[in-house]
């Protein structure tokens, strides 16, 4: 009972989504592919949000400035036409300055807003996205040159809304597919013929470990402190401050490199709408996954990109099927997607009401 | 029970397999649901009750389509899930098409894609798509102007806001609409509105809208043309245009259907009924006192672009059309429909005249009504088409990317 009590929201996920997705008439293969793809392209990202909730900063939604940090080094290649895999890896190092710088801003103004970190990121999202514009829209072929003019409105003066990134689309994800075939065992077989991004998933893979070995240094030790009670941690002399930066510009860099995944992924950047939905999807993802503003593991990021995206997969065409309309399938779903997400919460909150009893 | 549902297996799976193997070709079309615009939705469904509903599959994109790429990419790739699906139309191809239409590719290539309202840099979408079809925004940026002028405008408003700017083709017809306003001697105003996919949402714009307007009004007086290049802001657009007696020159899609009915209280029973809708419009609008300064096209162009699309889609399913971009296909089944309702044009004509007359001309002689008594009288009969004019984005590097000019109309004129 209490697993179950402690697993409600991710339970709740599961029913939901196997429900649609009996509804939804989907065949097996073209769902499993489909959620291999997203879980590949989306997992980086909601990784990036866990160092913060564990510094006690809550959900950081200022990761949509890390992806716009990752979408500004995709421009500099596309311009300078770096391609493959060197060009993606190109756009990883050179996101890092503008990550840093964006994460440094972010962290010192989260210092001034304590305990308010969420809605400040949240708000900071849309002011950066202001001067986003003002950068790409503006400044872009006025202030700062560029020579390839078929990237340019035809005015020459800002990006065209959408750049094709076939220059390093599928540079990880493609480097090595492994497609299983012939597994007979009953419960496995399920497996047969998912293409797997092998590469991406290592980089995953290897950034969960590299998490995890994060928070065994001393470093990470602060951050856990931090995170547990901020006078505490100041009277043992660690500089809180310093601590909380540091946190987000970790945060920041990794969303960055996410979003540099998602985009070799979808293989083309949508100037100014890309990193827009970065951080409230991200966040929804991660309290799927049963994690809490104060308390989330990598398990619980991967559970909740599977579950979320799973569920984003199967509520279009289970809406449809169900209410036989098109569009009431598209209501159906948003409705579903964010008011689970709404219950979500709602169950977080009667959790701890619970164990404060 | 064993026996039966065995039974009852083998009977689904030879039904299941009969079905593959006899199943006609299918056509996807995904359009926007009812919230921006209303159009193309009742297109979709109107394909889907046309063709039947075993031959179309209808699916919407997200409300929040550029927030939610993924669920677009995700709605396309399951319609080409489906063996059957030989071409899918997009209508509007918003941002997520060129990456929804690769991805598809990469798995299917024999599917033949039409996508109207290209929302993305064009020459991408050019080489992705097949077939494309788009309002011939530059064009329109001296003729909106020239009709402005025509209806008495000495002021034109311009609302727009940084996404829709980003936008190649919008961002060329507005340097277009300044230039053209400067030549004939209008005040060209660009008014930055909230974008309705932003935080304020719909509302939020439509808002903007309702208070901006009269001011707008107020300030360059009532001989002032508004222009919005967004769908969801007409309505109160024209709404506050009507209450100002200001001048509405064309919507962002123009259409007898966009936005006009709603906005002038009108009840549209039926959507493919255009004379009804224009002589409803025209009849308001003399009620309103308004004559000459509302206007739009013959043509709902966009709901237009859907029903050739998918005549064409079908007819690539069926393999009539061997080539996946066939242009000149293309072009007349949009000709056939952006044209509106073909017109019958009746003339009396003398005897003398038809018989003078090529044969190939339709003279037909009827007997009217005069004086309690019936008069034969001979008449040419014309069939006319709208006037729709088509022309290639860019000749040389975009064919494919069919750009369409239709018919306008000033009611009460």
């Amino acid at each position: 009972m209490k697993l179950i009590q402690k697993n409600i929201v991710p339970i709740v996920f599961i029913i939901l989504c196997t429900i649609g997705f009996q509804y939804s008439g989907l065949s097996w293969i073209f769902f499993a592919n489909d959620l291999m793809t997203r879980l590949a392209r989306n997992s980086f990202l909601v990784i990036s949000l866990i160092i913060p909730v564990l510094a006690g900063m809550g959900l950081n939604f200022g990761i949509v400035l890390g992806a716009m940090a990752g979408q500004f080094a995709a421009f500099i290649t596309v311009v300078h036409n770096l391609t493959g895999i060197g060009g993606f890896f190109a756009a990883c190092v050179m996101a890092i300055p503008f990550a840093i710088l964006f994460g440094w801003l972010t962290g010192i103004l989260f210092n001034k807003a304590k305990g308010k970190e969420m809605i400040t990121g949240l708000i900071l999202g849309f002011f950066a996205n202001g001067i986003y514009q003002l950068v790409c829209l503006i400044f872009i072929g006025w202030l700062i040159p560029i020579s390839n003019k078929a990237l340019l409105l035809p005015s020459g003066v800002g990006f065209v809304n959408t750049l094709d990134l076939k220059i390093w689309q599928y540079a990880i994800d493609k480097f090595y597919v492994f497609r299983a075939r012939g597994i007979d065992i009953p419960v496995l077989k399920y497996l047969n013929n998912i293409n797997i991004p092998v590469l991406t998933l290592t980089i995953v893979v290897l950034l969960c470990i590299a998490v995890v070995l994060l928070f065994r240094t001393k470093l990470g030790q602060d951050f856990r402190a931090v995170g547990q009670n901020r006078h505490i941690a100041e009277i043992a002399g660690i500089k809180v401050d310093r601590v909380r930066i540091i946190a987000v510009i970790f945060s920041t860099v990794l969303a960055a490199w996410g979003q540099l995944i998602f985009l070799q992924n979808i293989g083309n950047v949508q100037v100014y709408g890309s990193h827009v939905q970065v951080g409230t999807f991200a966040v929804a993802a991660l309290l799927i996954g049963g994690a809490t503003v104060s308390k989330a593991t990598i398990g619980q990021a991967l559970l909740g990109t599977v579950l979320f995206h799973a569920l984003f997969i199967v509520s279009p065409l289970a809406g449809k099927n169900l209410m036989g309309s098109a569009q009431v399938g598209e209501y159906f779903r948003v409705f579903i997607a964010y008011g689970v997400i709404g219950i979500a919460l709602a169950l977080h909150a009667w959790q701890r009401l619970v164990k404060k009893q | 029970m064993k026996r039966f549902a065995k039974v009852m297996f083998a009977v689904a799976l030879v039904l299941a397999l009969g079905t593959a193997a006899f199943a006609a070709p299918k056509i996807g079309i995904m359009t926007g649901t009812v919230s921006q615009g209303e159009e193309e939705y009742r297109a979709g469904e109107e394909m889907v009750a046309k063709y039947g509903e075993d031959r179309v599959i209808h699916v919407t994109y997200p409300d929040k389509f550029m927030d939610e790429q993924e669920t677009t990419i995700s709605q396309v790739m399951a319609m080409a899930s489906d063996p059957d699906l030989k071409a899918i139309v997009i209508c509007q191809g918003v941002p997520g098409t060129a990456a929804a239409i690769d991805k598809v590719k990469e798995v299917r290539d024999d599917i033949a894609f039409i996508v109207g309202t290209v929302h993305e840099e064009p020459y991408m979408m050019a080489g992705k798509a097949d077939i494309l079809y788009e309002i011939d925004q530059p064009a329109r940026g001296s003729s909106i102007i020239e009709k402005a002028k025509g209806m008495g405008a000495k002021t034109f408003i311009h609302y727009s806001f940084p996404r829709h700017m980003s936008y190649p083709l919008l961002a060329t017809r507005r340097d277009i609409m300044e230039k053209t306003c400067k030549e004939l001697g209008i005040e060209f105003v660009f008014v930055n509105a909230p974008d309705p996919t932003g935080e304020g949402g719909v509302a939020g714009a439509q808002q903007f809208i309702l208070e901006d307007a009269p001011r707008q009004i107020e300030k360059y007086g009532p001989d002032t043309a508004f222009f919005s290049t967004n769908c969801s802001m007409q309505e109160p657009l024209i709404k506050s245009v009507v209450k100002g007696k200001a001048i509405y020159p064309e919507q962002c899609c123009p259409s007898p259907f966009h936005a006009l009915p709603n906005a002038l209280g009108l009840k549209v029973e039926n959507k493919g009924d255009v004379p009804y809708i224009l002589n409803a419009i025209e009849e308001k609008v003399k009620e309103l006192e308004m004559e000459g300064r509302i206007a739009t096209w013959t043509a709902p162009i966009t709901m237009n672009f859907i029903r050739a699309g998918a005549a064409y889609a079908m007819g690539y399913a069926n393999g009539e059309i061997k080539d996946k971009a066939d242009i000149e296909t293309a072009k007349k089944l949009i000709q056939s429909f952006a044209g509106g309702e073909p017109k019958v044009v009746v003339t009396p004509v003398s005897h003398e005249d038809a018989e003078k007359a090529t044969p190939t001309a339709t003279y037909i002689t009827v007997k009217v009504p005069f004086n309690g008594a019936f008069l034969s009288q001979t008449v040419k009969v014309e069939v006319k088409q709208g006037d729709v004019r088509i022309r290639p984005f860019d000749a040389e590097k975009a064919q494919n990317f069919l750009m369409v000019v239709g018919e306008s109309i000033i009611f009460g004129k």
